[in-house]
């Protein structure tokens, strides 16, 4: 098992979910989920010619983000994205003027076609100098992406935020690709000391994946890469067992392990 | 635990298959760049471009991941007993404790570009043969080799565009001190697609002749197609002969999405924390095996940054002219051309180089000069303003 790290704090959109606060009663199963299309509030990050070239995509990242990293020094901390797909709206659109004779592709849908993209924005717009990645695992993104974010901060100190997102698949990929709903994020990790939660990781081989315990949070589960987290989300909020176990790449799981810290009960 | 051991690896781009080919196309300034003749691409360019994929399906259990990139991933696999060389980590340490995790900006796009253009006439519905996941999914390099190799060890792929494949070098380095692993397969695999030509084409950064890094008359990039793979484990569990990796350093521009920091400040922060991980000071490098893609900007912010980090006249190499700029892979041909070097004893010339660009105020030359080489600076930074910097080193 990982050495101990500290969450900070959370966030979270997706749909009938619009903040880590206000789902904190679902996901302890003490209010009952209701079904509504993610809208994406304008981030504040980014002055709004800036948030004119971003991508719905990029925005979905970075609420994530803005939440997770509240009250942190989002000057500074270190940031881990992960993907499974990254932003299929441009893929759609590049490959779709690929077909075309002579094909014109926008450079500011090229330049935002790269997985790194929201990672890429969210260093400009919070003026961070600090190393971003961008990574993906298929359906194993978030368990690659907490491995990367509790390595990172090990070995590095300080504090890492991990966002995880992904956007629904255009009309023509809904069968090769069954992402329906948006969905994305965040955990602001650092040290032990002063968080509310500490987080310890142990890789598995392959294990049953811990359901949500509520129907529709499970439903949920599968409509998305990144609604993986949900198990551990409930676990946040005060539902399940200490132990939550994530589907990871190569045919490996991951257990989470979460514990309240005694002295900052959230 | 400060440095690791690279105990294997190999390449493979236009400069050659496999690393005899690719050190000497390095050592003797052989360009493996021709003008574009991919089909469906209509660019007055030259690319670097890996012969005989078209013709090597991949088959059997792997077929369905069938795609240019992940051909081009095998490959690579196949040569400098690369395949024996992680049998042996896997007696070693468990298929298990073994991670893969590696680089690629565009993945198996290639793929989808094709599947697009094969829609239904009558339906617009994709080809039933068209397997995104095992394609084009930004994870697919990385579910192949570990499928391939027969690993489940930690597992994923970096995307932060041309640096994808250096960065996974740090990630290593951090996976194997946490002790999830103890031993990691990393590099990169980029491939030639629509996406990346005409995409790059569109931002005016692609040069109509053959790129010419560092040169007063640089017009751009030429892109290119390339796989590198390296087996890296503890000092302590490898041979005293094997190189090792010393430093690393990351950083963001926070600057613009295409365009680098005009002083170069954020490539200048990855190299200095990499010195300092190595404990070694600029004047310890031999010379910089720099990004050096041949854009008018990108060449000036990193010539700065090398300025600001080791001084003036700093000598150094850019390799894009043999290759092309193969984009995610880029991290991991530059650590193949490091090792070639450092086993060779050279540092490179720099192809494509006859007017060195006053303004640059490097020591680059067009020829490369035999002279004992200890230690490499290896450059590679991405869109987004993603910049990483490694510190590869001679055995002890």
């Amino acid at each position: 098992m990982l050495n101990p790290v500290g969450i900070h704090a959370v966030g979270l959109i997706g749909p009938g979910l619009t903040d880590f606060p206000s789902a904190r009663e679902i996901l302890a199963g003490r209010e009952e989920h209701l079904y509504a299309p993610v809208q994406i509030p304008p981030t504040s990050l980014l002055p709004a010619n800036e948030r004119r070239r971003t991508t719905q995509t990029i925005r979905l990242a970075l609420h994530a983000a803005e939440e997770a990293s509240e009250g942190g020094d989002r000057t500074s901390m270190r940031s881990v994205f992960a993907s499974s797909s990254g932003d299929m709206d441009i893929i759609d659109r590049i490959c779709e003027t690929l077909t075309q004779p002579d094909p014109a592709v926008s450079p500011m849908q090229f330049h935002n076609s790269v997985h790194n993209a929201p990672a890429g924005n969210w260093s400009i717009a919070t003026r961070n100098p600090a190393p971003a990645t961008a990574l993906s695992g298929f359906t194993g993104t978030v368990a690659a992406g907490l491995l990367e974010a509790v390595t990172l901060q090990l070995a590095e100190g300080g504090e890492v935020l991990l966002v995880c997102y992904d956007v629904p698949s255009m009309e023509l990929f809904r069968e090769v690709r069954p992402v329906h709903e948006h969905f994305a994020f965040g955990l602001r990790l650092g040290p032990v000391a002063g968080a509310p939660w500490r987080l310890r990781l142990e890789p598995r081989p392959q294990a049953v994946e811990t359901r949500c315990r509520a129907d529709a949070l499970e439903a949920l589960r599968d409509t998305n890469p990144a609604a993986r987290c949900l198990p551990l989300l409930e676990r946040l909020a005060g539902a399940h067992a200490q132990e939550v176990v994530l589907e990871a790449p190569a045919g490996r799981s991951l257990a989470v392990h979460v514990e309240e810290s005694a002295e900052d009960t959230p | 635990m400060n440095a690791l051991a690279i105990t294997a690896h190999t390449q493979t781009s236009a400069a050659g298959t496999g690393n005899a080919a690719g050190a000497a196309a390095l050592r003797e300034g052989r360009s493996g760049l021709r003008r574009c003749d991919l089909p469906d691409v209509d660019l007055e360019t030259f690319i670097g471009r890996v012969d005989g994929l078209e013709d090597h399906p991949l088959g059997g259990e792997l077929a369905a991941f069938d795609c240019r990139n992940n051909r081009l991933a095998e490959l690579a696999l196949q040569q400098d007993g690369f395949l024996d060389a992680v049998a042996g980590a896997v007696r070693r340490h468990g298929a298990d404790r073994v991670a893969v995790l590696l680089g690629t900006s565009t993945s198996g796009i290639a793929a989808t570009e094709a599947a697009y253009r094969r829609r239904d006439p009558d339906t617009g519905a994709l080809p039933p043969d068209y397997d995104y996941r095992h394609t084009q999914n930004m994870y697919s390099l990385a579910d192949y080799v570990a499928t391939r190799l027969g690993l489940n060890g930690p597992a994923m792929v970096v995307s932060t565009a041309c640096s994808s494949s250096a960065k996974v070098f740090a990630d290593a380095w951090r996976h194997l001190r946490a002790g999830v692993c103890d031993a990691a397969i990393v590099g990169g695999v980029d491939s030639l697609c629509g996406m990346t030509l005409y995409g790059f084409n569109a931002l005016q950064l692609v040069a109509p002749e053959p790129c010419t890094p560092l040169d007063r008359q640089r017009r751009g990039i030429s892109i290119g197609e390339a796989a590198g793979f390296f087996l890296l484990e503890r000092e302590e569990d490898a041979p005293a002969d094997a190189p090792r990796l010393t430093g690393h350093g990351e950083s963001s521009d926070a600057h613009h999405m295409s365009a680098p920091h005009p002083e170069g400040a954020g490539a200048a922060r990855a190299m200095r924390e990499a010195l300092q991980r190595a404990g070694c000071a600029g004047t310890d490098v031999d010379y910089v095996l720099m990004h050096a893609t041949a854009t008018p900007a990108n060449d000036r912010s990193e010539a700065r940054a090398l300025a600001d980090v080791l001084g003036p006249q700093a000598r150094c190499a850019g390799t894009k002219g043999l290759t092309g700029h193969t984009l995610g892979a880029a991290g991991a041909v530059g650590a193949a051309q490091a090792l070639a070097s450092l086993a060779g004893d050279f540092v490179p010339g720099t192809a494509g180089l006859t007017d060195p660009d006053p303004e640059l105020d490097l020591d680059a030359r067009a020829t490369s000069e035999a002279r004992p080489v200890r230690r490499v600076m290896l450059n590679a930074f991405g869109f987004g303003g993603n910049n990483c910097s490694l510190l590869l080193e001679a055995p002890c």
